[in-house]
């Protein structure tokens, strides 16, 4: 579909988002309300000898300040419990909270936070991964074995979790080869960068509490609270104004419980308010760094033997949400492709480093830049075109792939073809100009979600639902798959939304998951009054119930629309009698089975419901003096099922280039020796602008597929940010002449590669 | 914290402010930022010169006793987005316009002010060096009186000056481009907009009728503790044409006399390598204005690299 055809998309939180009219956390203001500030520990790795908030406490204006003694004794995080709330005895990365403060003022609360005693004895930090693997290395936590973890973990020292994947004799595969290419690559760890900072507002009435908070999982932030205070789920109610952005850096549970022990202990309502400093320094969410090692057994004809790998992910200093990342790497270290005989191990290795987590197709884009580099070396090896390389190898509809999963239709071949010959693959282009090309996979996560819809007396419809909106719009297009189920129009709804008070259980804005299983539910709860309008009007009509069509509003009997009554009418009537209600949930899709393959610390990511594709094909041109990079243009091709929302759907991958092209060349989380994160400013941490912003051709290759969302709909939101990095590399390669080594791939990284002697 | 905000009316209200201890506040794009990111903390006393028409003016007035050269009067409180636009500065004083167009964003550059860009003294600066290339003055005015001070003098240090805290920047003051003079700004970024010059140069340039170079000066930006006027260009350039031998002679020079430091943007060994580049090619494009060539404003988004993607869209990929 090109840009023309796309139909209008009126998002019903747009109008609010651009006059300013929309609130977010940091707007709210209750009565009474008071200021938090965190104290950090401000180094990597010490031991506390001395912590005493006495002066604090005592400050005229300081109304609560709590430390590790004033909360319940609860270690958390979802995987490996590993994690208080406040320091305790050891901080282990520079964004520790040692203590909280609420003040009548920020100007207060910052006095007070000045106040508080802490002494440390320094620890060495622990900072090279890779390093933190040796038997003889110390220990980011003394006491890992004792926490409490989920069984399918494999854990040992400072690896939190490690998983192979295992499949043939990838020994005897690389003896079959003509040729064996080993590369290693460097990822930096880089941050999602929401342009909200977070922001969580508390207040008790009696024993129950409210919290406004800046958060994409408003259920996980809930149960966050509910672990950590000791407090049942209906005692806590999580309300999400408009959210800033995301990108995945507000999954998980923050600082809600934090806030809200605040609120309790002062009596009053406490805001929190991050500054873009500590948004970069302290959430437990930053994309992690990864090494990657590549090993790959090439037949001359072009056919791979054989893929060995390590990767080793920078897990920072807790496990957050990340126990499932080496699985999930080691997938993308396989890569949509016919690999017969593979071992990949990886692991993720706690350091004192800021946490990782989940940040926009987590592992994927720093993996798939590294294999896909590689795969392009592998090609050039043999001497044959790198897209044609790919066509040889990628896996396609019918195909058993790499770790036993059957594939039905799928479209990446397609994506291949089309990318490529839209951006004039090939073709001549003038001096210190290439195009590079990448493909990337991601699965679509099956949830348990839930919805209800009403329509009130006067026709006016509700979707109430768990579902929160992000600024994908994923959120905004259940109110089209409601207007269709009931012949209405995406307008006739309004949704209620981010409350864990009023809609049911949804797993938040992460996993690409909105539309795919929040979007069952709707279709669910929609078809439930679907039915009691075409039983209202078969009444009405005398027809049958199974002849009424629902359209325009009207519900009619089909083949003669002359008889028909509007909807609004039949609401009239329920109005009266029984009320128009649906709940929707549905069952999950289930992953399809894997077969032949061995996976060593399984977390259910070697098989894949609704498993996306894309292919990325990016022109650039580079300065050779320079090195500085630009990119021109970026033609993308994804396979993402049925497309709902075209609109929506374009600016989901536009924005994920546009942040993949940052990941490319210019972000990227800078350390110093220490471990402490120095461009922790926008202007030092560098995202791209809308004036670096390049011609961006999507097209989707529209599969149907059973096994997955609303009318053969996968996720979208992460997959386009897969592959942009990868094929900007392999365009680079190109003028280079050989790799890129380290990503992001700075101008000054460029210009020293060229320098060492790249051609 | 300030407590007091004085919204001149008049520039001697403004200068009695000043005297009296209040530092002035044009557009505020670095004094609020500075404060709000805890670089300093805004001062307590603070007079708002934008009311202040008489320092938004662009025109010719006549030289002094001593040199009669006409100077283009840049009054302090013009915008960038002026500058950009001024059709006399797009022309005659490019490398200004040049330097303009790059700073920040549009609303940086529409309430950003030329006098508050000179006064920062950031070694960083984008003005700082095409200004220095056409040998600018800064008009300092206190109760006292007036003075002129060549922009060499009047910038001693990162975020120092050697004006006094009672005088306020109203003007600066270009001498009069004559015959076939060219200027361009060109400095190195790493993104489009929102960014700050890694390292940079301007450069301006007179021509002979035979195409030889007859005065050129070039200025480094982002290289050492103040914008950098590199010397010994005369030996170099006078009486040659600027040909790719002369140009990479200037391009060693530039990096010889660069004393750039290491940080977050650069390493000081690629900083000193790349000043040299953009060096080259402030110089060649304010040589290619002086012969007459019309290069648009910035050459940074008009040449090489940073130009416009639709003419590269047009010879391939989009069709």
């Amino acid at each position: 579909m090109t840009t023309t055809e796309i139909p209008r998309f009126v998002r019903a939180d747009g109008p609010d988002k651009v006059t300013g009219s929309g609130r977010y956390t940091a707007d709210l203001t209750l009565t009474g309300m008071l200021a938090a500030k965190f104290k950090y520990s401000g180094i990597s790795h010490g031991r506390i000898t001395r912590l005493d908030v006495t002066a604090a406490r005592e400050m005229a204006g300081v109304l609560a300040v709590l430390t590790d003694a004033d909360v319940p004794d609860v270690h958390y995080d979802p995987q490996i419990k590993d994690r208080t709330l406040f320091a305790r005895d050891i901080v282990r990365f520079e964004g520790e909270i040692v203590a909280a403060v609420a003040a009548l003022t920020p100007e207060i609360a910052e006095a007070a936070v000045a106040a508080i005693i802490v002494e440390y004895e320094e620890l060495t930090p622990i900072l090279d991964p890779e390093a933190a693997m040796d038997k003889s290395s110390p220990l980011v936590h003394e006491d890992w074995e004792s926490y409490e973890a989920g069984s399918w973990l494999v854990r040992s020292g400072n690896t939190a979790s490690f998983s192979s994947l295992e499949r043939g004799d990838v020994d005897a595969g690389l003896a079959e080869a003509d040729q064996i290419i080993s590369s290693r690559y460097v990822a930096d760890g880089s941050h999602a960068a929401p342009i909200e900072p977070r922001a969580v507002v508390a207040q008790w009435e009696g024993n129950k509490v409210t919290i406004w908070t800046s958060t994409q999982v408003p259920f996980d932030a809930r149960a966050g609270v509910c672990e950590t205070l000791q407090l049942p789920t209906n005692r806590v109610r999580v309300i999400v104004p408009h959210l800033g952005g995301g990108f995945g850096g507000k999954c998980g549970f923050h600082f809600e419980a934090h806030v809200a022990a605040l609120a309790r202990t002062a009596g009053r309502p406490v805001r929190l308010v991050f500054s873009r400093e500590e948004e970069f320094t302290i959430p437990d969410r930053r994309r992690e760094g990864i090494v990657v090692e590549l090993t790959t057994g090439v037949r001359k004809d072009g056919s791979i033997t054989a893929r060995k790998a390590n990767v080793v992910i920078d897990c920072g200093a807790y496990i957050a949400d990340t126990a499932f990342f080496p699985q999930l790497a080691a997938m993308h270290a396989v890569g949509p492709y016919l690999v017969p005989n593979l071992m990949v191990e990886s692991q993720i290795v706690y350091t004192n480093h800021q946490p990782s987590g989940s940040v926009r197709a987590p592992t994927a884009p720093q993996v798939c830049w590294a294999l896909e580099s590689h795969i392009d070396e592998v090609a050039k090896a043999i001497n044959m075109d790198p897209v044609k390389f790919r066509l040889k190898n990628a896996v396609d509809t019918g195909m058993v792939g790499p770790l036993g999963q059957t594939y039905e239709e799928i479209g990446l071949r397609r994506c291949i073809q089309q990318a490529t010959e839209a951006a004039g693959y090939g073709q001549e282009l003038p001096e210190n100009e290439a195009i590079g090309v990448a493909i990337g996979w991601w699965p679509s996560f099956a949830s348990a979600s839930g919805s209800y819809v009403k329509l009130d007396d006067d026709g006016a419809g509700q979707i109430i639902t768990g579902a929160q909106e992000c600024g994908t719009g994923a959120v905004m297009t259940l109110r089209q798959l409601a207007a269709d189920e009931l012949g209405m129009k995406p307008e006739d709804f309004e949704i209620i939304y981010q409350d864990t008070a009023t809609g049911p259980y949804d797993m938040g804005a992460t996993g690409s998951q909105t539309l795919l299983n929040n979007g069952r539910a709707v279709v669910e709860a929609s078809q439930q009054i679907a039915e009691q309008l075409r039983e209202l009007a078969a009444d009405r009509l005398e027809a049958a119930p199974a002849d009424i069509v629902l359209a325009d509003g009207k519900a009619q009997v089909a083949g003669s629309p002359e008889s028909a009554v509007p909807l609004s009418k039949l609401a009239a009537i329920a109005g009266s009698g029984k009320l128009l209600l649906g709940h929707g949930s549905g069952s999950p899709p289930v992953a399809p089975p894997i077969v032949g393959a061995n996976c060593v610390g399984d977390q259910g990511m070697a098989s894949w419901v609704g498993p996306q594709f894309s292919c990325h094909a990016v022109r650039l041109r580079l300065d050779p003096e320079t090195g500085v990079t630009r990119v021109i243009s970026v033609h993308a091709d994804h396979d993402s099922g049925t497309i709902i929302n075209p609109m929506g759907a374009h600016g989901q991958v536009e924005g994920a280039i546009i942040m993949g092209i940052g990941q490319a060349l210019t972000e990227g989380t800078r350390y110093d020796e220490t471990g402490k994160q120095m461009n922790t400013s926008l202007l030092e941490y560098k995202l791209q602008t809308a004036a670096d912003s390049p011609s961006i051709h999507t097209q989707f290759v529209e599969v149907f597929t059973e096994n997955a969302g609303p009318h053969g709909a996968k996720g979208l939101a992460e997959a386009p940010n897969i592959a942009t990095a990868a094929a900007v590399a392999n365009g680079l390669a190109k003028l280079i002449g050989s790799p890129m080594r380290q990503l992001p791939m700075t101008a000054e990284r460029v210009w020293d590669t060229i320098s060492e002697g790249g051609s | 914290m300030t407590t007091h905000l004085l919204v001149a009316t008049t520039l001697d209200e403004a200068l009695a402010a000043m005297a009296n201890g209040a530092r002035p506040i044009a557009g505020g794009t670095d004094l609020v930022v500075g404060a709000r990111v805890g670089k300093a903390p805004l001062p307590t006393e603070l007079v708002a010169i934008d009311r202040l028409d008489e320092l938004d003016i662009v025109g010719m007035v006549p030289g002094g006793s001593d040199d009669p050269t006409p100077l283009l009067f840049v009054g302090a409180m013009v915008s960038h987005a002026t500058i950009m636009n001024h059709p006399l500065l797009a022309a005659s004083y490019s490398g200004l316009a040049d330097a303009s167009a790059l700073v920040g964003s549009p609303s940086t550059r529409n309430v950003g002010t030329i006098g508050g860009n000179v006064m920062n003294a950031s070694p960083a600066m984008d003005t700082g060096a095409p200004l220095l290339a056409m040998g600018a003055m800064a008009v300092l005015q206190s109760v006292s009186g007036s003075r002129t001070v060549p922009l060499a003098e009047l910038w001693t240090g990162p975020g120092t000056t050697s004006a006094g805290p009672d005088e306020l920047c109203v003007a600066i003051l270009i001498p009069r481009r004559m015959g076939e003079e060219g200027s361009a700004y060109v400095r190195l970024e790493y993104r489009r907009a929102m960014e700050i010059a890694v390292v940079g140069a301007g450069a301006a340039v007179t021509l002979n009728d035979d195409g030889t170079v007859a005065k050129a000066a070039v200025a480094l930006t982002a290289v050492g503790p103040t914008i950098l006027a590199l010397t010994g260009l005369e030996e170099l350039l006078i009486g040659t044409p600027l040909d790719d031998l002369s140009l990479s002679a200037v391009a060693m020079l530039a990096s010889e006399q660069a004393s750039p430091i290491s940080d977050l943007r650069a390493s000081d060994k690629y900083r000193r390598h790349t000043v040299g580049v953009m060096a080259k090619r402030a110089l060649e494009a304010a040589g290619r204005r002086a012969a007459g060539e019309t290069i648009a404003i910035p050459v940074n988004r008009a040449e090489g690299i940073g130009a416009a993607r639709n003419a590269a869209a047009q010879n391939g990929a989009a069709k």
